[in-house]
């Protein structure tokens, strides 16, 4: 049986749309934005059409959208570029509130600005069903941080965060709010209308776009330091000569993520719920986490008892045909724990997790083949785990 | 088909090995073994864990079409191989951490993941054959005897055997050399490796130093003494000598010196002429013997050091380990070191040498 791909939010694939949008920017229509030129201005039109069709999706002005080079980028800009704008005001190290759930390129960006004495770090604590702890927040928002930083869709567990709760608790502060909406775009609504975040960032191939590009989201009077030095592109928040064929790219994804987002998110919806019956019904003694919580239809993370080896249970998938994640594909490879799993069920948790995430192109077949290949390699590695014990 | 485990460590032994086992037919899946960090950063980054081996690893495993994995054994690996590496030196012995490494941690991990991952084998780039008949499994020193291996593997569980596959001890290094160029594998060319895996530099004495009390006895200077007690120097510590060993004992001999014996207990390194080296009856203890044993009186040959020459001996006493009776006396026998047990190219067993004696006058 031919492998199937359950690990979209590790990456995806282009979708055609997106590949026939970026082909000609890779060939015939290569030209610098910045060039006086006939190629620099239609390099420069379509960079720009593409801030226009990238801010219209979520619902900002083409001004407020910097394109960078990709989540972690625009999570290291979002949250130390705001931490240095603001030390740089008050001549003195700024507070840093991220949740404990961030994604590592939040949790390490705060931390490294930390450990340069640029910033003081304060992690805001989740609740036992993984959201985030309002109480920690309004504590937070108390120590007057100059940012503070939480995602709006775990990449880990799907769980949907309290990010307008967030906007409230800071509302008639200096504090700046940002928010990773990598893995929420295109799966539940997100529209600055909604929730007027500051700064927001996103990426492309999260969404079916290209790799190595996406965007910042920085509200008009936000002050950001640049991190990076040079011609002055992107406002100067972001220099270096633009990508332009990745920047159309990642507009057509995003248009169309957005435009089909209720559509996607009925479809996953049904396929998850056919998922999580079909494992629960498969194999015994798992755990779906956060399954009473708000979650992004595209994830379902679960929990398997009596397998000690979360990494060689992704192993023994990928034998089976079946590509997914442990907490996320950033620690699958090392076989470390993850610190949201941890935040959520503690340090003592031994259950091996698998994050299976659908996507584009997901079908039910995909799902009951995985179903199968989860059923088969669980029962083998737990009669291991007896036998050797 | 039979779905079979090969260690790959990046290196062009266990490549070309990985590469005969997916001609001979069998779903192959290689794996790397993260054993030690060369920095001493706490966090686990991408760069600090010898990931060049890991990276060659995987390029082979694209070019052969077999998946690759890592497997983090850091943990065990620091616990069994290198504390023990250390607390050796501390005892006045020289240790063979491949050997404790084969035998407690690479192979037995390497099967109890792979019966997980529905793997009926477990195979590396060792120059070894394994013979296996219904009789049972026979373990044989490789075909090339410039690089057989068999030296480190007599320590596994008898049981381990029938599970093992060594497809590069039938060949020679040359050849294997050789059909990794045909193959065009990225490693046909990597040099081999000869350090201590986790002494990347050589010199062990800086992981003593690292990972010893600050102040302990086997770092502390004491007396280079001669046989009869007479002190001819001072050393800056007994973990940074090896019986046989020659350097680093100061000059102003008459004819040449070397270690004989370390007594840990008075920090005294024991200096002798190459004669005063000479032992004939060897100590043995931590026998695994991978068949059935060999009875008292048994005519065998033994190894004492990698690349060493076997010698003739026989079994004198089996009782609370081995003593083997050498036909002719050997320089540096280590205390240590593994004493290898073979009937012509069939390793019987063995066993870490603990002391070394001589019947022979000097």
């Amino acid at each position: 049986m031919d492998p199937v791909y359950l690990d979209h939010a590790a990456t995806t694939p282009l979708r055609d749309e997106v590949v026939a949008a970026m082909e000609p920017f890779a060939s015939q229509r290569f030209g610098n934005p910045s060039s006086l030129h006939r190629w620099g201005r239609d390099a420069h039109a379509a960079l720009e059409d593409a801030r226009e069709t990238v801010a219209r999706a979520i619902g900002a002005t083409a001004e407020e959208i910097r394109f960078v080079r990709g989540g972690t980028e625009s999570d290291n800009l979002a949250v130390v570029g705001s931490c240095l704008a603001a030390k740089r005001e008050t001549g003195s190290a700024c507070t840093l509130a991220v949740s404990s759930v961030e994604h590592s390129a939040v949790l390490e960006s705060a931390g490294a600005a930390a450990d340069r004495g640029d910033g003081i770090l304060v992690r805001i604590a989740v609740t036992p069903d993984g959201s985030l702890d309002l109480d920690a927040v309004k504590a937070a928002v108390d120590s007057k941080p100059a940012v503070v930083s939480t995602m709006w869709v775990n990449n880990e567990t799907g769980l949907v965060l309290p990010v307008a709760e967030v906007i409230e608790a800071v509302r008639g502060t200096e504090t700046v709010v940002h928010t990773d909406a990598c893995q929420a775009i295109g799966k539940v609504p997100v529209h600055l209308d909604e929730a007027p975040v500051d700064l927001l960032t996103a990426t492309g191939h999260k969404i079916n776009g290209p790799r190595g590009v996406g965007l910042l989201f920085v509200r008009s009077g936000t002050a950001l330091a640049p991190l990076l030095h040079g011609g002055g592109q992107e406002r100067g928040l972001r220099p270096g000569t633009e990508d332009v064929a990745g920047a159309v790219g990642f507009a057509t994804a995003i248009r169309l993520a957005v435009e089909e987002q209720a559509a996607t998110a009925a479809r996953l919806e049904v396929l998850r719920s056919r998922l999580e019956r079909s494992l629960q019904e498969a194999v015994q003694d798992i755990r779906i986490n956060c399954a009473d919580g708000p979650r992004s239809p595209h994830v379902s993370s679960v929990g398997v008892a009596g397998i000690a080896d979360g990494a060689g249970l992704l192993m023994a998938l990928d034998l089976e045909g079946v590509a997914v994640s442990g907490g996320s594909a950033c620690h699958s490879g090392a076989g470390k724990g993850s610190h949201v799993i941890a935040a959520l069920y503690g340090n003592d948790d031994d259950r091996a997790t698998v994050r299976y995430s659908l996507g584009h192109g997901s079908t039910e077949a995909d799902v009951d083949h995985a179903v199968r290949a989860t059923a088969v390699v669980v029962e083998r590695m737990r009669a291991t785990a007896r036998g050797a014990a | 088909m039979s779905r079979v485990l090969v260690a790959m460590s990046g290196g062009v032994d266990s490549s070309v090995a990985a590469a005969l086992l997916v001609e001979a037919g069998h779903e192959v899946v290689g794996v790397t073994m993260k054993t030690f960090c060369y920095s001493e950063t706490p966090a686990h980054s991408r760069t600090c864990c010898g990931l060049d081996g890991i990276t060659d690893a995987k390029r082979v495993a694209s070019a052969l079409g077999i998946p690759h994995y890592v497997f983090d054994v850091e943990e065990d690996f620091t616990r069994d191989v290198i504390d023990d590496f250390v607390a050796e030196y501390a005892r006045g012995r020289t240790p063979n951490p491949c050997v404790r490494c084969n035998s407690n941690t690479k192979f037995r991990d390497l099967l109890e993941r792979g019966r997980a991952l529905g793997c009926d084998s477990i195979a590396t780039g060792h120059y070894v054959r394994v013979q296996h008949a219904s009789e049972g499994s026979r373990l044989l020193r490789g075909l090339d005897a410039a690089k057989d291996q068999s030296y480190f593997l007599w320590a596994l569980p008898p049981s381990m055997l029938p599970k093992l596959l060594f497809p590069v001890g039938e060949l020679t290094k040359d050849a294997v050399r050789a059909r990794a160029h045909e193959l065009m594998l990225v490693t046909a060319d990597k040099p081999e490796s000869q350090e201590i895996c986790f002494v990347p530099t050589g010199d062990y004495r800086d992981l003593l130093k690292k990972r010893l009390a600050d102040v302990h006895p086997a770092l502390e200077p004491g007396a280079i003494v001669r046989t009869d007690g007479t002190v001819v120097g001072e050393h800056s510590g007994y973990a940074g000598f090896t019986v046989g060993q020659r350097k680093g004992l100061g000059g102003g001999f008459e004819e040449p010196m070397f270690v004989i014996e370390i007594r840990p207990d008075d920090r005294e390194v024991v200096v002798g002429t190459a004669d005063e080296l000479l032992r004939d009856v060897v100590t043995v203890r931590e026998v695994n013997w991978l068949g059935t044993a060999p009875s008292v009186g048994a005519a065998i040959t033994v190894q004492l050091r990698y690349r060493a020459p076997s010698v003739a001996a026989r079994i004198f006493d089996v009782d609370g380990g081995l003593t083997l009776e050498l036909s002719e006396s050997q320089r540096a026998v280590t205390p240590g070191q593994s004493a290898v047990i073979f009937d012509g190219d069939r390793v019987l067993g063995g066993g870490r040498i603990v002391s070394a004696a001589s019947t022979v006058p000097v």
